[in-house]
């Protein structure tokens, strides 16, 4: 609902609902057979879809398979934290969900768990809705999303944020009445002594989101446990041939603009194998190093340009970052939220040693100029 | 001259500048930005901070309960709540095409208020637009 998304995309600021529906009419226009309110059941290595939807179930063979199944939120259960159960505790999407579409507003006093985008949107929207966020509670030293949203959603409203801090107990019978907050040390362990209890209505917690592979795992597609998402090579085709994976699936993104540029990749290439062309090259494996949590694709044929989407696993400046002895780009500044990219050009592949099956992806301080 | 440091927020790149304000507050120069849309930004932001507000209004009629909406130009960062308060009173019947101005001159802003979306009357069109 908000605006930002498209920037890099359209080079225009759209809100969430633009950017979609500019998509929506492209498929309209195309006249793409959509199957709404359909689910798929299950998918074979063979390519064989099984589905159902109103009418009954049914089954498809296909030549390509695109999964875009997205991710889904982490909930209070997935991080245990303790104390009762009562009503008021959401998952920021679910909060997003009641306050933008379904027009109910989830509680009066409000703490936030987790300062990744979807939860410092939601502080700024829940503030102008007219509810009171209390604090906006943070384990790491830094905030978890884009620094522009810090700047509009938390610092624009003075909304109190507790970095290195966490919530340790939840406390309420029929509707949550408060939670206590606490310090945390290196390891993320509550600091005893710390503790501290906010007084509120509701909970909710944006503490990350998981790609949603159900259906790959049981069809047989190798997970990357870094990512959470399929093993791809640059086609975004996972181990499994014809299978394709594209947009948080594979792993999850800080923008749209990137979910649609994979997408676009992934839907291209499955085309591509539908046809039968078929791609031959030496695979290279990409291995994340130095400060890099992932890479994804995780696999390179090195036959044609590629952008490399890497995350790093903590915040630094002034960084060299290096794919194996092929490329370096520097960086003022990165963090873990902000995805990093870096294109590597054909003739950089063909720079590799015929010997080598592995390259290595590392962040490193650049040396002081003087 | 006062020194200030202005994070740009016109795009999620979030570079960090440095602004020389002068004695009326007015900016005096902008650096550390890498864009030109950055620069203007920070020179805003120091002397009369603007935004973009996005929220829903009431839909009344139609398969939803909401539309959402958006200012089409930027409005002053300390009318956002004023501006809030004006939409709260606002219904809308579908049908809403996508673009549609709703409100003219938002909380005298100068600023319209247009859908973003567009709004069905009736239920169940084979799809969504």
């Amino acid at each position: 609902m908000h605006n930002g998304f498209g920037l890099f995309y359209f080079r225009e600021d759209l809100t969430g609902p633009e950017f979609a529906q500019r998509f929506v009419k492209k498929a309209v226009d195309l006249h793409v057979n959509l199957q709404l309110e359909t689910m798929v059941l299950s998918i074979t290595p063979e390519r064989v879809i099984r589905g159902c939807n109103e009418k009954g179930t049914f089954e498809i063979r296909a030549k390509a398979v695109v999964l875009a199944m997205g991710c889904r939120e982490r909930t209070r259960e997935a991080i245990m934290i303790p104390g009762t159960r009562p009503a008021g505790i959401f998952t920021a999407g679910t909060a997003q969900r009641y306050v933008n579409v379904e027009g109910f507003i989830p509680g009066k006093e409000i703490v936030i768990l987790g300062s990744g985008d979807v939860g410092m949107i939601m502080a700024r929207r829940l503030t102008l809705e007219g509810a009171e966020v209390k604090a906006v509670v943070e384990a790491l030293p830094y905030v978890g999303g884009l620094i522009r949203n810090e700047v509009q959603c938390l610092v624009d409203f003075d909304i109190p944020v507790c970095l290195g801090h966490t919530v340790t107990e939840i406390f309420g019978s029929q509707r949550v009445e408060g939670v206590a907050v606490a310090k945390v040390d290196g390891n993320f362990d509550p600091v005893p002594g710390t503790e501290r209890v906010i007084p509120c209505d509701t909970l909710l917690v944006s503490v990350g989101l998981i790609p949603e592979n159900e259906l790959s795992s049981a069809t047989g597609v190798r997970l990357n446990p870094l990512t959470g998402g399929p093993f791809v090579d640059e086609s975004r085709q996972t181990n499994i041939s014809g299978i394709f994976a594209a947009g948080n699936v594979t792993h999850v993104h800080d923008l749209v603009d990137n979910v649609v540029g994979e997408g676009e990749l992934a839907g291209s290439c499955a085309a591509e194998f539908a046809t039968g062309k078929k791609r031959i090259g030496r695979p290279i494996d990409l291995k994340p190093g130095r400060n890099i949590r992932y890479v994804v694709p995780q696999t390179v044929t090195c036959e044609k340009d590629v952008v490399l989407y890497m995350r790093v696993k903590e915040p630094a400046e002034q960084v060299s970052l290096k794919v194996g002895n092929i490329l370096q780009k520097s960086f003022r500044f990165v963090k873990p939220s902000e995805m990093v990219q870096v294109e590597v050009l054909a003739e950089e592949w063909s720079r590799i040693d015929p010997q080598t099956c592995e390259l290595e992806a590392r962040c490193e301080a650049r040396r002081a100029k003087k | 001259m006062k020194a200030q440091e202005i994070i740009c927020i016109q795009c999620p790149l979030g570079c960090r500048g440095n602004v020389m304000t002068g004695g009326m507050g007015e900016a005096v120069t902008a650096e550390g930005h890498r864009c030109k849309e950055g620069k203007k930004y920070a020179q805003a932001e120091v002397a009369h901070p603007v935004r973009i507000l996005t929220a829903t209004v009431i839909a009344e009629g139609g398969t939803d309960r909401l539309l959402p909406v958006r200012t089409d130009r930027v409005i002053p960062k300390d009318k956002l709540r004023a501006c809030m308060k004006a939409l709260a009173e606002v219904r809308v019947r579908p049908p809403v095409r996508a673009g549609q101005v709703i409100v003219c001159n938002l909380a005298n802003t100068g600023a319209n208020i247009v859908a973003t979306t567009a709004l069905r009357a009736c239920h169940r069109p084979e799809y969504y637009p």
